[in-house]
C-alpha cells in the first residue's frame, strides 16, 4: 500500500465541503490528494529527522534530550519555556556529555516538561 | 450524526465538522436550541482570513495562516449573536478538572481547548503540537469523559488523565485549560445584523491591515518567496516548505482550500438569508477562489511527487498565489459593495 494511503487508513477521515451538482454545498470525507501528498511527506520526514536523532544519540553525538524533544514535536525555546529553565542552558544540554552530568533536579524539571518518566529521559530505545 | 445524552439527560447530536473551533460553536448553539450552521459561525465570526508568519514555527515548518487567530471566532460570533458564554482559564490542573466535572454535572456541555498532541483517542497523521484544537466534553463517565470532537465523526471516550495532559500541556503551547459554555443565548438573534457586522469585519481584516504579512498582501509575499524558494533553498528543502504551506491550506480542519470553499457556504447560506443576487454571485466568486487555491495545492503535491509535469514548477506555483491573491482582493472589495446595499 502507498505509504500516503496507510497513513489516511487510520479509521478517522475529515471532512471536506464540496460543490454537488447543483451547485449547493455538501460535506464528503474523500481527502484531496494534495493533502494525502504532502501530509505522508511531512509524516515521513518527521519520522526520519527522529530515527536520525535517535542514531546520533547511541553514537554519542548528541543527548536523549534531544530525541524526546523532537518526539515531543518541540524545539529548544519551547522546551525552556516549558521546564523553566535558559534557552542557553537547554541548547547546551543538548550535548551528551553535559547532559550526563545534570543534577536531578534539572532532569526532573525535563521529565515533567517533555512527560516522559526520569529513568527513560536518560536513554532512548533501541529499536 | 449520532445522538449522545449530557449528564441531565438532554440529547446531543455529534455533527462532523470541517473545523473544530466552529463546528464547536454550532454545536454548543445547536444544544441551547438554535440551529445554526459551521459556515454561518465561521462567517459571523469573520473567521476567514491570510497571514504568513515566516518568523513563527510549528514543528519546523512556518506558519500560514487562513484564519484568524484562534479563539476570536468563537468569541466575535457568540458576541454578534447575542450569547452569553462563561470562559475560564486555570493554573492548577486539579481545579480545571474539578470545576469541569461541577460544570458538566449541572447539564451543561463544555467546549475546552486543547492541544492535540495529547488526546489519547488521535491517530499519528493528526498528532500536531498545536494548543487551539477545540472538542466538547458531554459527561463523565467511569474513569473519563464522553468527547464530542466534531474533526472525528462520532464520539469518543476519553481517560480523565489524558484529557487533563491535553487541557495543561507546559510550555508556549499550553491550553491553560480553556473552557467555555453557554450560559444563556439569544433564541432568535438578529442573524442579519450578525451577518453584515462578519463579512465588514472580514473586508477590512482582509483589505486593510497595513503590514505587508497580512492579508492579500501577505499572500503576494508568500507568493514571491515560493517563486525564489527553489533557488535559495535547493530542490529538497524547497520541497519542504511548499508542503508545509499546503497543509495548512488544505491539512489543518480547513474544510477544503483554506476555509475558501466553507465561506462560499457562508455566502450561498447569507444569500439566501438576504435574498440577495449580490451574494449568490459572491459564492460562486469564492468558490473560483477555493478551486484556484486547490490548483496551487494540487500543482505542488505534483512537484513534490516530481511527476515530471512542465508545468509544475515553483514559478508557477507562486505565480497561482498571485492570482488568488488578485482574486481576493477582487472578491473582498465587491462583497464590500455588496454589504452596503444589504438591509439588516
Amino acid at each position: 500500500m502507498d505509504f500516503e494511503d496507510e497513513i489516511f487508513s487510520d479509521g478517522l477521515p475529515k471532512v471536506y465541503y464540496k460543490h454537488d451538482d447543483q451547485g449547493r454545498y455538501v460535506l464528503e470525507t474523500d481527502a484531496p490528494w494534495a493533502e494525502k501528498v504532502t501530509c505522508a511527506l511531512i509524516i515521513a520526514g518527521n519520522r526520519a529527522n527522529l530515527e536520525e536523532i535517535r542514531k546520533a544519540v547511541l553514537a554519542g553525538q548528541k543527548s536523549p534530550l534531544c530525541y524526546y524533544m523532537e518526539l515531543r514535536q518541540m524545539d529548544p525555546v519551547m522546551l525552556a519555556k516549558a521546564a523553566g529553565i535558559a534557552t542557553f542552558r537547554v541548547k547546551r544540554h543538548l550535548r551528551p556529555e553535559i547532559f550526563a552530568k545534570l543534577k536531578p533536579s534539572v532532569l526532573d524539571r525535563y521529565s515533567k516538561a517533555l512527560r516522559i518518566p526520569l529513568e527513560e529521559l536518560k536513554t532512548v530505545p533501541n529499536r | 450524526m449520532t445522538t449522545e445524552l449530557a449528564a441531565n439527560g438532554k440529547p446531543f447530536v455529534h455533527n462532523h465538522g470541517a473545523h473544530c473551533e466552529t463546528a464547536v460553536t454550532s454545536a454548543l448553539f445547536r444544544y441551547q436550541g438554535l440551529d445554526i450552521s459551521e459556515p454561518m459561525i465561521f462567517g459571523i465570526g469573520s473567521g476567514i482570513f491570510f497571514g504568513y508568519l515566516p518568523s513563527v514555527k510549528l514543528v519546523h515548518l512556518q506558519v500560514t495562516a487562513f484564519r484568524n487567530r484562534p479563539g476570536t471566532v468563537f468569541r466575535k460570533a457568540a458576541q454578534r449573536l447575542g450569547a452569553n458564554l462563561v470562559i475560564k482559564t486555570y493554573r492548577d490542573p486539579q481545579k480545571g478538572m474539578n470545576e469541569l466535572r461541577q460544570v458538566l454535572k449541572a447539564g451543561h456541555i463544555v467546549g475546552l481547548a486543547t492541544n492535540l498532541y495529547w488526546l489519547p483517542y488521535v491517530s499519528e497523521r493528526h498528532r500536531h503540537n498545536f494548543g487551539g484544537h477545540n472538542i466538547i466534553a458531554l459527561r463523565e463517565i467511569e474513569g473519563g469523559f464522553r468527547i464530542s470532537d466534531p474533526t472525528f465523526g462520532d464520539p469518543v471516550d476519553c481517560s480523565a488523565e489524558g484529557l487533563e495532559r491535553a487541557r495543561f500541556v507546559p510550555g508556549p503551547m499550553n491550553p491553560r485549560g480553556f473552557m467555555y459554555y453557554t450560559k444563556s443565548i439569544n433564541p432568535h438573534p438578529d442573524l442579519r445584523r450578525a451577518c453584515i457586522k462578519g463579512m465588514k469585519n472580514s473586508c477590512g481584516l482582509m483589505l486593510r491591515i497595513p503590514l505587508p504579512i497580512f492579508g492579500v498582501r501577505g499572500m503576494r509575499f508568500l507568493a514571491k518567496r515560493i517563486v525564489k524558494s527553489e533557488v535559495k533553498l535547493g530542490f529538497q528543502e524547497a520541497c519542504r516548505h511548499l508542503a508545509g504551506t499546503v497543509r495548512w491550506v488544505e491539512e489543518t480542519g480547513t474544510g477544503g482550500a483554506g476555509f475558501r470553499y466553507m465561506y462560499a457556504a457562508f455566502m450561498q447560506e447569507a444569500s439566501e438569508l438576504f435574498g440577495s443576487e449580490d451574494l449568490a454571485r459572491l459564492s460562486r466568486d469564492m468558490t473560483t477562489i477555493g478551486d484556484t487555491w486547490r490548483e496551487f495545492s494540487v500543482m505542488s503535491a505534483r512537484i513534490i511527487k516530481q511527476r515530471n509535469r512542465p508545468e509544475a514548477t515553483f514559478a508557477n506555483a507562486g505565480g497561482l498565489i498571485l492570482k488568488c491573491a488578485d482574486l481576493e482582493e477582487a472578491f473582498f472589495k465587491n462583497l464590500q459593495k455588496a454589504v452596503k446595499k444589504l438591509k439588516a
